[in-house]
């Protein structure tokens, strides 16, 4: 068979276009108004000193320059950090029913002496006293602690993740534009989401220890409401977004709205709302040590203490057991996503 | 039994999909609708259970008038085939089935999956009848082929006995074996149960087939209307080409392909 050639260009046709160019002049112009506007906020913003402030710190540590505010303030911490306070220690005289032969596990009486110097006022002389005190030492005894205040973190950020969860259903549906019932609901429900997202949880939280007083209330409250928007969102989000030709079949036949979503959504949105109530656990986790800055409970409650007292030994072993804590979280939410997707 | 009387539909965007629409489907019959695409064939079948709303007239299934109120206790007794099945895929093949009965059964029983088991042995039969193994019965419906899933549509569909079957182009995606087999499927069940069946389709051989009587649609109008015997070719040709014949000139349409289209589309 005979196959003749296509003519190139064919008859006809010009090559007189283009494509559309991914930049031109007015691009430039733009450009230089970015860069511009970046130099304003970045003095603004202190940019200018933060790079010469590091230049500093970096030049000093190579041993170019003798003087750094950074590194000295940095090395001033490091070293009341280390090393990070793992035990503690008590005077036994203060222990009012401590049975001496069934100490705590790990614990031993030690006795150290005590020298204080004071004046005599007869001979206007410093003379020093030597006592001897009992000590009831606990090797791990500020890990424990440290231990039971993270559980509670942990028991806050579960129940504020619970707590948002089904305050978030309600919410989804109404907030779902093909489920809710009008347009009013529809508002209602988007507002509320708005506003419970655009409350950080730190203020929520302030808010709600000034009502529920210190503790654990306020923490589990602020971080539900804040994730309850967020949940109420995103679950709202996949109902709208959710194949319609299931709904379609079931609407058809007049199953009703509830079965509908049972049915026709629920099936193919729970692999990503269990994505998101994990993302909310692991979220609240994370805000749940921080909360306890302005006295929510948890971990932060006893951080904050011991910031205020210049205890950086101790803020140490609290930032290593957050840190312990977001590291295990992260492998065990990786594992589950993986499983359950 | 359904009756369309001087049903239009027009929709927002001033398309009428529907211009005077009368028929009459007795009791028991096989109605097949054909036509080119855009002649409202989805969007008559649609008025039947109120999927869409008319603009004007009135329809009435074995005699009751759909009205917004009757709406949902006339749904129940009408079924739907889908082109795409429509089935939630990430759920399985029971649950699929079960859900045809959803109108009747409690929410909270729905909820919890708590289906009689006389509605269950109901679902194993209806899937056994149109041909699926019971060993597909937990899969997941998304892990079937397209002609599976439609047996699956089919069953569901069947679980409150209707008596209508609406089936919009319901083998458009499937090969032509499996198109009858499920186009039999639909005949016969329908049959078993004195169901009237309304069923759009593209096929003029599965229209002549399995039909007691075809619809031709246009434009929104009924253009024909007989046995397949009467729907001859000629008759086919004037249906889905007769109006490009008056619109347009036949030798534009060519010279537009040759000149223009051909080379564009080698070079693409
Ligand atoms: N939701 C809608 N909004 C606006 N116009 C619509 C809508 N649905 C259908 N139409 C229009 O109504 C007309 C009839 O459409 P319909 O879907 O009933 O055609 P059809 O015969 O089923 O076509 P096909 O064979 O391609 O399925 C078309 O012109 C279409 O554009
Ligand atoms: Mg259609």
């Amino acid at each position: 068979m005979d196959i003749k050639p296509i003519p190139v260009p064919a008859q006809g046709t010009t090559l007189g276009w283009q494509l559309d160019q991914p930049y031109r002049a007015k691009h430039l112009l733009w450009l230089l108004l970015v860069l511009a506007v970046l130099l304003f906020t970045g003095h603004r913003t202190e940019m200018d000193k933060m790079v010469v402030l590091t230049g500093q710190a970096v030049g000093n540590l190579v041993g170019l320059n003798d003087e750094s505010q950074v590194v000295r303030g940095l090395s001033r911490v490091g070293q009341s950090m280390w090393p990070p306070a793992f035990g503690t220690e008590e005077e036994v005289a203060r222990l009012t029913n401590l049975d001496r032969n069934n100490l705590p596990f790990l614990a031993t009486i030690e006795t150290h002496e005590k020298v204080e110097q004071h004046l005599n006022i007869d001979t206007l002389q410093m003379e020093e006293s030597r006592e001897k005190v009992e000590l009831l030492v606990k090797p791990l005894g500020y890990v424990w602690t440290v231990f039971i205040k993270m559980l509670e973190t942990i028991e806050i950020a579960i129940w504020g993740t619970l707590f948002s969860v089904v305050l978030s259903i309600p919410l989804a549906w109404y907030a779902a534009r093909n489920y809710s019932y009008n347009k009013f609901t529809y508002t209602l429900a988007r507002g509320t989401i708005s506003l419970l997202r655009s409350m950080p949880e730190l203020i929520v939280a302030l808010f709600l220890v000034l009502a529920y007083g210190f503790g654990p209330i306020a923490g589990v409250l602020a971080l539900g409401l804040h994730a309850a928007g967020f949940l109420g969102k995103f679950y709202a989000e996949d109902i709208e977004n959710a194949d319609k030709k299931p709904q379609e079949a079931l609407e058809a036949i007049g199953a009703g709205k509830v079965k509908t979503l049972w049915y026709g959504v629920m099936p193919q949105v729970v692999p990503q709302y269990i994505a998101y109530t994990l993302y909310i656990l692991d979220r609240n986790v994370r805000m749940a040590t921080v909360i306890g800055l302005v006295g929510a409970g948890g971990i932060g409650q006893e951080l904050k203490g011991r910031f205020d007292m210049f205890q950086y030994d101790h803020v140490a072993t609290i930032l290593i057991a957050i840190f312990i804590v977001v590291f295990l979280l992260d492998q065990f939410s990786a594992r589950l996503r993986a499983k359950l997707i | 039994m359904i009756e369309f009387q001087q049903i239009s539909k027009k929709w927002p965007d001033g398309t009428l999909a529907l211009a005077d629409v009368n028929v009459r489907i007795p009791k028991g019959q096989f109605c097949v609708i054909l036509g080119p695409s855009g002649a409202g064939k989805s969007t008559l079948l649609r008025t039947v259970n109120g999927l869409t709303q008319t603009t004007n007239g009135q329809i009435s299934i074995e005699g009751v008038t759909l009205t917004p109120a009757s709406a949902k206790t006339l749904r129940r007794r009408v079924a739907m085939i889908h082109q795409h099945f429509n089935l939630t895929l990430r759920m399985s093949v029971a649950a699929n089935v079960l859900a045809g009965l959803l109108p009747v059964v409690s929410t909270g029983r729905a909820i919890l999956g708590w289906f009689e088991p006389a509605h269950r042995a109901k679902a194993c039969a209806l899937l056994a009848r149109v041909g699926l193994d019971s060993k597909h019965l937990l899969r997941r419906a998304g892990e079937l082929s397209g002609g599976q899933q439609q047996r699956v549509g089919v069953a569901r569909a069947f679980m409150l006995d209707p008596e209508v079957v609406l089936a919009d182009e319901p083998v458009a995606s499937l090969d032509p074996k499996i198109s009858r087999e499920i186009l039999s499927l639909i005949r016969d069940a329908a049959r078993e149960r004195n169901a009237t069946v309304l069923c759009s389709l593209h096929q003029v051989d599965l229209a002549r087939e399995f039909g007691d009587r075809i619809v031709g649609m246009r434009d929104g109008k009924i253009v024909f209307d007989g046995t397949p015997e009467e729907f001859t070719d000629e008759r086919v040709e004037a249906l889905y080409h007769g109006a490009q014949w008056e619109d347009q000139p036949a030798v534009e349409t060519e010279d537009l392909y040759n000149d223009a289209l051909q080379p564009q589309l080698v070079a693409a």
